[in-house]
């Protein structure tokens, strides 16, 4: 083959491929060096975006609105022991998720500029959706906030400030205290805390539809239909004596109509009060923490109902709860024991001696809380309630029986 | 007679509220409590109910709405309420 030849047929061709394909890959490689650059810059972009979104989520604007709320769940072992006419009977059971006192209750918080609050707590029990609070506040100057819609009544420093999980260092509510009178209404309210000097003091009154008195002389809520003309007072008054704030002493009335005509008992009405006393301070190594509440119930003795035999009957209807509370925490102690806090409770609640529902309950409550941040805690708790029959045979009650309920928690509480 | 005792209750009533006005309008904080900070404040008054917070725990948006709940709930004082949200702002700017 002739040298010309071979260049022709082979050589060229050769370099042509090469060229083509050295030329192919420097596009590639440039493509795909703009195609990377689109990308950074579309990732750059995309971050841009939500650095500008997060920004805009920061940015004071007139309105806010936000979802915090609370949940309190874990496992209960019940022992009830019960003696009824000398036998005794005992029971034992156990729940997971804490029956009792499972709860769920986000709460909606929405802010209209700097004076404009709404409030929403809808409350799952595990067995029934309710609604703990729904209002509607106005800031109108300091010293003076007007409410309205369906409030916690101002009756003792409980209901209004400590029932929640995450609060409440025990495991459960303080019987009667907490419910006796109801803990919420549908009425209008007014507060403000004030400065005195060094001290401090408080007011809230509400104007609500009051309670509702039932045939056998307990009390419910009458809810957002009044059962009669007249409106119930509530009120509390506080003052703090301290600078540091760390003591509270709290006096509560209220009073109002609970009877209807169409009840037979027109004129029946009510007159509570009620003391609370709060005080935390650290003394030495130990935050300590003393709370406490007393509740008098005295509802006119008009005529009742005998659940028995329908027949007519009148006693004093007079109701008394309290609790008191201690609890020690050593902040200041090294690491992990500073975590730890001690709390324990005494409950008692008497109910009408010569009434269907006469009864004298005791409560002993000890608590070792472990908190795993300032609002997330695991609660071991020991419950000892003892309720003694206080009704007369006639009354479908049996003098000396009594009931025994210990229970042993294990309770997670939060608050998101 | 029991028209008299409603007419009298309400004059009482009104005269209790503006009472009440008058004594709260002329009410005021020593120089000891005006001259608190909002970490002061912060840690003396949340801990009356509950634990001191983290201040990084909310935003400072959802700190301005906390503090009207919780001046509502606690019954705070105005210059309490306001120092204690600032503080907790300024940590979160």
């Amino acid at each position: 083959m002739k040298k010309g030849n071979y260049l022709l047929k082979f050589l060229l061709p050769a370099l042509f491929l090469i060229t083509q394909v050295t030329f192919a890959q420097q596009t590639t490689k440039k493509d795909s060096t703009i195609s990377n650059l689109i990308v950074a810059d579309s990732t750059l972009s995309d971050r841009l975006d939500k650095v500008e979104k997060a920004i805009a989520y920061q940015k004071k604007r007139e309105s806010h609105f936000m979802v915090v709320g609370l949940a309190t769940m874990g496992f209960v072992l019940s022992q009830n022991t019960q003696s009824q006419n000398g036998v005794l009977t005992k029971t034992t059971t156990n729940s997971l998720a804490d029956a009792d006192r499972f709860e769920f209750s986000p709460m909606l918080l929405w802010r209209h500029g700097k004076k404009l609050l709404i409030e929403f707590e809808p409350s799952w029990d595990g067995n029934s959706l309710g609604v703990n609070w729904a209002d509607v506040s106005y800031f109108v100057r300091p010293g003076l906030i007007v409410r309205a819609g369906y409030i916690v009544l101002p009756f003792g420093i409980y209901n209004k400030r400590l029932a929640a999980g995450w609060i409440n260092k025990l495991g459960s509510d303080p019987t009667g205290v907490s419910d006796s009178p109801p803990g919420s209404d549908f009425g209008v309210e007014i507060e403000g805390g004030l400065p005195l000097g060094s001290m401090k003091w408080s007011y809230d009154i509400s104007l609500t539809n009051g309670m509702q008195l039932q045939n056998d002389g307990t009390l419910q809520n009458a809810g957002i239909v009044d059962n009669n003309a007249n409106k119930t007072v509530t009120g509390r008054l506080a003052l703090l004596p301290f600078s540091n704030s760390s003591l509270e002493l709290g006096v509560s009335g209220m009073y109002g109509k609970v009877g209807s005509a169409a009840s037979g008992q027109p004129d029946a009405i009510s007159a509570m009060y009620a003391f609370d006393l709060n005080f935390v301070k650290k003394l030495g190594p130990l935050l300590v923490n003393v709370k406490g509440q007393y509740n008098q119930v005295n509802i006119s003795s008009v005529t009742y109902k005998n659940p028995n035999d329908s027949s007519a009957y009148t006693f004093k209807n007079n109701s008394s709860s309290y609790f008191g509370q201690l609890s020690l925490r050593a902040i200041s102690a090294p690491g992990l024991l500073k975590n730890f806090e001690l709390a324990g409770r005494y409950v008692d609640y008497t109910t009408p001696g010569m009434s269907s529902w006469g009864s004298i309950t005791n409560e002993y409550d000890v608590a070792l809380d472990y908190w795993l941040s300032w609002r997330s805690v695991i609660k071991l708790v020991y419950e000892s309630r003892e309720v003694k029959n206080n009704t007369p045979v006639n009354l479908g009650g049996s003098l000396g029986d009594w009931n025994r309920l210990n229970n042993f928690i294990i309770q997670y509480s939060v608050q998101f | 007679m029991k028209t008299r005792n409603i007419k009298f209750l309400s004059v009482i009533g009104v005269l209790f509220f503006f009472g009440v006005v008058i004594f709260a309008s002329s009410c005021v904080e020593s120089q000891k409590v005006a001259g608190k900070s909002g970490p002061q404040l912060w840690a003396e008054n949340c801990q009356r109910c509950h634990n001191i917070p983290s201040p990084t725990a909310f935003s400072a948006d959802q700190w301005e709405t906390i503090g009207l709940h919780m001046q509502s709930r606690a019954l705070l004082t105005e210059m309490e309420k306001s120092k204690i949200v600032s503080f907790l702002q300024s940590v979160n700017q």
